[in-house]
């Protein structure tokens, strides 16, 4: 099959198909940059899908938990041994995307007689400082995307992931006017809340393209959170402790949405 | 097609080994040396009391306080005098060493990456009893060394554990890896036998129990036993009075672990031990 080129585009594009398909029901995952750090944040029921990485680095994840739970442990795998031969200093969120997941990804999807990652990565490493801060998004084919400026767009501190691109994309055009930068952690909370609704709703197979109303947002946030649980997750700026990795209880965030 | 070629382990698998023996599968630890290798000239050397320093910990009100001296040497030199050997291994855990500095400082960070290591990817905290288990592996991972004469190291090991009963627990080492646990205190080193003496005589008769002694009177127990043993031991620095350094003391506690700064420990020697 693979011996025509036209073959091999074929079959990448359906196997693009299929993944998405399987990934296209993931609840989506928002990270936010606030004054105090970065701030992981999604609504579930079943499995965790946050993730400690590192001293300075965290991972939200959706997809097949096989795929996931080899990829977490490869991230930690590489992150640890680089913290223990060198420095904690040393292990950086830049060089485990670029130089190790992101290659092993893209060749897994590309060898179409074997099976590709059924996941989709979020991370983010918090800075010293709020524009220190560094997101990434991995996707199955090893594409890498950042919070970083572009030809196209200006530097976010915030990043999202979702079932779907257009949900996605829905999700950052919400928080780029939401989200404002060096926010408090309660604003955090609540646009990181409201950032999940957005995204959910077109799961759910609302109208996409548009931002809905804030009513129909808060609706929607509140129907959810009365069956779903909140898992959060931060990585603190404070450098007095090595390790900057702190789960949240859903009993502490509740208590700051007060609507 | 098959994973293996993708850059991680042939063995990978989702039960993650421990930490260590994913060093030593890529190289970046040495093999266990077993006892294999002894000989009988080695053995003549092999008790040598290498571990010259003094550790001392003890439970009191507060917690567990460990304090170790500052000074370490090379025979009969003095090599440093500004030396910590009170190391903090995670949040409420504390590892203090006598023995080769070199072998000891590598096994503390062995020992501390592992923890967090089994916490990261077993996503729960590791055991108190795995954890006092994880650093006699690590003795025992060493013990060849300590038979050719090199690499000789006798922890204490203090922590706080937070999930079975809540509270402070104290563990002391022999050089093989056998683990000790203490009821009301524990002492390392070269300067040992005079702090234990000490230790042992103020906890029967010195009008307190070790265990209702406040901060105040734990540390100035802790300084006047280094000193005490300094007072006889080349390897004890005590308290260098013209220098003015002070031996480490830090305290586990439910809150985590507190290293006292040195102006307290100033202002409670020059008041009840100088």
């Amino acid at each position: 099959m693979i011996e025509e080129p036209y073959r091999w585009v074929e079959a990448i594009s359906n196997r693009r198909e299929y993944i998405e398909g399987q990934l296209a029901s993931g609840s989506p995952i928002a990270a936010l940059g606030y004054h105090g750090g970065i701030l992981f944040l999604t609504l579930g029921q079943t499995r965790q899908k946050l993730f400690e990485i590192y001293d300075r680095i965290a991972m939200g994840a959706i997809g097949h938990p096989g795929d996931i739970e080899r990829l977490r442990l490869a991230a930690i795998e590489l992150a640890s041994t680089e913290g223990f031969t060198r420095s904690a200093a040393d292990v950086s969120l830049r060089r485990l995307v670029h130089y190790s997941l992101s290659p092993v990804m893209k060749n897994a999807f590309e060898q179409v007689y074997g099976p590709p990652y059924l996941a989709r990565m979020l991370f983010a490493e918090v800075g010293t400082r709020p524009e220190n801060d560094l997101f990434l998004r991995v996707e199955y084919d090893g594409e890498i995307a950042t919070n970083g400026a572009t030809y196209a767009r200006a530097r976010q501190d915030f990043a999202v992931l979702s079932g779907t691109r257009e949900s996605g994309e829905l999700m950052e055009a919400f928080l780029k006017t939401e989200h404002k930068p060096d926010s408090s952690f309660d604003a955090a909370v609540k646009s990181a809340l409201d950032a999940w609704s957005v995204g959910h709703m077109l799961l759910q197979g609302s109208d996409g393209k548009q931002l809905p109303g804030r009513d129909a947002i808060t609706q929607h946030r509140r129907e959810q959170l009365a069956m779903a649980a909140i898992e959060a997750a931060v990585l603190e700026r404070d450098g007095s402790t090595t390790i900057r990795y702190r789960s949240l209880e859903d009993k502490e965030l509740r208590s700051l949405i007060s609507d | 097609m098959d994973r293996s070629q993708l850059g991680f382990d042939q063995n990978f698998s989702g039960a993650a080994a421990d930490f260590p023996s994913l060093l030593r599968r890529k190289g970046l630890l040495g093999p266990a040396v077993t006892g294999a290798m002894v000989q009988t000239e080695t053995r003549q050397r092999m008790w040598q009391p290498t571990e010259a320093t003094t550790i001392l910990a003890f439970k009191f009100s507060g917690g567990v306080l460990v304090a170790g001296d500052r000074r370490a040497t090379a025979g009969s030199t003095v090599v440093y005098d500004r030396a910590d050997k009170v190391l903090e291994i995670d949040r409420h855990s504390i590892m203090a060493i006598a023995g080769v500095p070199a072998t000891a400082w590598e096994m503390a960070r062995v020992l501390e990456h592992s923890l967090q290591y089994f916490r990261r990817t077993q996503l729960q905290e590791m055991s108190v009893d795995g954890k006092v288990r994880a650093l006699s592996k690590l003795l025992r991972d060493n013990f060849g060394f300590v038979m050719q004469g090199v690499g000789v190291v006798v922890p204490i090991f203090a922590t706080y554990d937070g999930i079975s009963k809540p509270e402070a627990r104290l563990y002391f080492y022999d050089a093989m890896g056998a683990q000790f646990e203490a009821t009301d205190y524990a002492a390392t080193g070269s300067g040992s036998p005079t702090v234990r003496g000490i230790l042992y005589y103020e906890n029967n008769w010195g009008g307190k129990r070790l265990y209702d002694l406040n901060e105040e009177e734990a540390m100035s127990l802790a300084l006047r036993a280094l000193d005490t043993a300094a007072e006889s031991d080349t390897a004890t620095a005590g308290v260098d009075r013209t220098g003015k350094i002070y031996p480490v003391i830090k305290i586990v506690s439910r809150e985590g672990i507190a290293t006292l700064p040195e102006n307290k420990i100033a202002a409670v020697f020059k008041q009840m031990v100088a």
